[in-house]
């Protein structure tokens, strides 16, 4: 397998990560993926595409986080972006950034993760997220805006 | 700095603005790119999302997931529409190249059937066509087609005939001359459309001295001129006149016996 299609992959158990917040699970819906890609491949109709297992693992993803904790659907605080945002988000972990993320509404979680994957064309974007490019801008512009507020929250000492 | 005003579909496309350029293939959103560039909340979204896109990256792979990677690929190999390669710079080049070729060769496959032997011939009586009155030749009052008889018993040319198509025509006048070759050449002025036969030996094969025959009507043009040439046995007969072939065709699509 080539190298960038092995990034590709490791790409996919991040987006897995990132909609989860859970490594198993992450695991276990990125095997699921490959084994039904696989399946796929046996059967002549390799997918066109990696943008499928994108799709495929999001579906796999929502349905697992249908079994947990649902976010509930309130008005999260929105803060301006600060110029100190950089500062604040090195001091986070992964895992943080990721139940975050995985604590989103869908399709903004969706948006969210596969934005900041830094793997794709705003293109590909709408076409994975199945959004309409003012839906796709609104969601991340507010998940933004929502996430400053929340550094805000966490790290106050860093404000000047 | 002053920024610049954004467009609504600007500030749309900028909030989903893709961090590494190879990932903005949109031309509306390269153009709200280019817009937005030195504006500052434009440089603090940027940082923004470089910083969390790094965080995504420093998630750790498991090994369960490095050591499970298969060894082949599941994507089937891309097929590229032809409209794809349509639109490759190298593809177009190359297709607007052959497309040229092949006009200049149809066009040199037209001018090649249209030749004739006895064409240069032609052209130069063409020549001879536009340069001469009819004062010049001896006055002959007759049907075109009684020509070949006249000259056959004055100036011994045989199967110098007009064709049927142009027999009926009236003459004005006649000369008979040798042009530069040595051939004798045939001139007559009509009276229809100040149109001039010419009849001229046929080009001949140096090695066996045959005439060399072509079937049917052959035009040639050649400033302002046109003519249409046949052969029949041996002797090529021209009709010429000042304008287009197109004013000659009438006479050789009429079927005469």
């Amino acid at each position: 397998m080539a190298e960038e299609e092995k990034q590709n992959l490791f790409q996919l158990y991040r987006f897995c990560f990132l909609m989860v917040a859970d490594a198993t699970k992450a695991q276990e819906i990125f095997h699921a993926t490959l084994r039904d890609a696989a399946q796929l491949a046996a059967n002549g109709e390799a997918p066109r595409d990696r943008l499928w297992f994108f799709r495929d693992a999001r579906w796999r993803c929502l349905e697992a986080g249908e079994q947990g904790l649902q976010a509930e659907d309130v008005d999260l605080e929105q803060d301006e972006l600060a110029d100190w945002a950089p500062s604040q988000i090195e001091k986070l972990e992964a895992e943080q950034f990721a139940i975050w993320i995985a604590g989103a509404p869908d399709p903004q979680r969706t948006a969210l993760a596969l934005f900041y994957l830094d793997e794709f064309s705003y293109r590909d974007l709408l076409s994975v997220t199945e959004l309409k490019p003012p839906e796709l801008s609104k969601l991340l512009c507010d998940g933004r805006r929502q996430f400053q507020a929340w550094l805000d929250a966490t790290f106050p000492a860093t404000q000047p | 700095m002053s920024a610049p005003q954004l467009s609504r579909k600007d500030k749309v496309l900028l909030h989903c603005a893709p961090l590494r350029d190879e990932h903005i293939n949109d031309r509306a959103l390269r153009t709200a790119l280019h817009h937005a560039r030195k504006t500052d909340v434009f440089a603090v979204q940027q940082n923004f999302d470089k910083a969390a896109a790094a965080l995504v990256q420093s998630i750790p792979i498991p090994q369960e997931i490095t050591e499970w990677i298969p060894p082949d690929t599941f994507i089937a190999p891309v097929r590229r529409p032809w409209k794809k390669y349509a639109q490759n710079p190298a593809f177009l080049a190359t297709g607007i190249a052959v497309l040229v070729i092949a006009i200049i060769a149809v066009f040199q496959l037209v001018d090649r059937l249209n030749r004739f032997p006895g064409e240069p011939t032609a052209r130069r009586l063409l020549t001879t066509a536009s340069s001469t009155h009819a004062m010049m030749l001896d006055p002959v009052k007759t049907d075109a087609g009684a020509l070949g008889d006249f000259l056959f018993m004055k100036h011994r040319l045989a199967h110098y005939d007009v064709p049927p198509e142009f027999a009926e025509l009236k003459t004005l006048g006649c000369r008979v001359f040798d042009d530069e070759e040595g051939q004798r050449v045939v001139q007559v002025w009509v009276v229809e459309k100040k149109m001039q036969f010419f009849l001229f030996p046929a080009e001949r094969d140096p090695k066996t001295g045959k005439a060399r025959e072509f079937s049917g009507w052959r035009t040639i043009e050649q400033e302002r001129w046109a003519g249409v040439a046949k052969e029949q046995n041996g002797v090529c007969f021209m009709a010429a006149l000042r304008g287009s072939a197109k004013d000659l065709a009438p006479y050789i699509s009429k079927k005469k016996d």
